[in-house]
């Protein structure tokens, strides 16, 4: 006895699942990805060009309008900032060149911390070239 | 025998739970990338305090931009002149013929940020190889 008939049946697949997932994977790693730029405080930068691409930090240095220094994200002042730095230093081999800063500066601050931390740098931990975060302009 | 007719009255059905399940991710995709809208890009400069900045003037002579205050408020200062704007900063930046030495940009604290790292980004623009940003002396 012959049940049911072969012919004529067709393969489907069901799209709406796969793009489903596809798009909670993508949501997913974007996400993740958001995470790493944590450190990142959101303020406007300077709109400027500047001269190159974003680029791995190992110390990001924000300071807000109202010359407050914010890491990672917690308030901190200019001697903690200095304990950081040398914590950052002995991690990179006591090799301060080989320790890349981003100092990213509200648009609307004045140059006071900015000269401090400036200092510091260069006087105390001989680190002789820091990234300026800028945003570029619409 | 024929028990229903399929052919008349037939109705489209809609899937309703897939499609919102679609339109909601993709709000959510659209919501996460809008984060993306400001494009942050970086501005490499060097650092010097007033002492190395002094010494290396004696040594190169390099170019100094100066950020002061002047009569209508903050101003870029080029070798005795000053200079209103950015854009006209960079005009006077292009005509130096000796950008090898580089360039100083020296900023009091009380000068806007946004004018000391335009000044830097004048000399990048202008063509400058190396710029330098010292806080002044005078300030501390």
């Amino acid at each position: 006895m012959r049940l049911a008939k072969r012919h004529g049946t067709k393969l489907e697949i069901n799209m709406t699942p796969m793009i489903d997932v596809t798009f909670l994977l993508l949501i997913f790693f974007m996400t993740v990805n958001q995470v790493s730029k944590a450190n990142r405080e959101r303020m406007p930068l300077p709109p400027l060009a500047g001269s190159h691409d974003q680029e791995d930090a190992e110390l990001i240095i924000n300071i807000d309008r109202e010359n407050n220094i914010i890491v990672s994200p917690q308030f901190i002042s200019l001697s903690e900032l200095a304990s950081l730095l040398a914590e950052k230093i002995a991690g990179a081999n006591n090799d301060p060149s080989r320790l890349t800063v981003l100092v990213r500066v509200h648009r609307e601050a004045d140059c006071r911390m900015v000269n401090q931390v400036v200092n510091l740098l260069d006087d105390k931990f001989k680190i002789n070239r820091i990234n300026l975060g800028v945003e570029v302009p619409r | 025998m024929r028990l229903t007719n399929r052919r008349h009255g037939s109705k489209i059905d809609l899937q309703m739970t897939s499609m919102i399940d679609c339109v909601f991710l993709l709000l959510i995709f659209f919501m996460v990338t809008s984060n993306f809208n400001r494009t942050e890009r970086e501005l490499d400069t060097g650092l010097a305090t007033e002492t190395r900045t002094v010494k290396a003037a004696g040594d190169l002579a390099p170019i100094i931009v100066e950020v002061i205050r002047g009569d209508g408020g903050f101003v870029f200062k080029v070798g005795g002149r000053q200079i209103a704007s950015r854009e006209e900063l960079t005009v006077v930046l292009r005509k130096i013929e000796n950008k090898l030495d580089g360039a100083f940009v020296r900023a009091t604290d009380e000068a806007p940020f946004l004018l000391a790292s335009g000044a830097i980004q004048a000399c990048k623009d202008a063509g400058f190889l190396k710029t330098t940003y010292a806080p002044r002396l005078d300030t501390k």
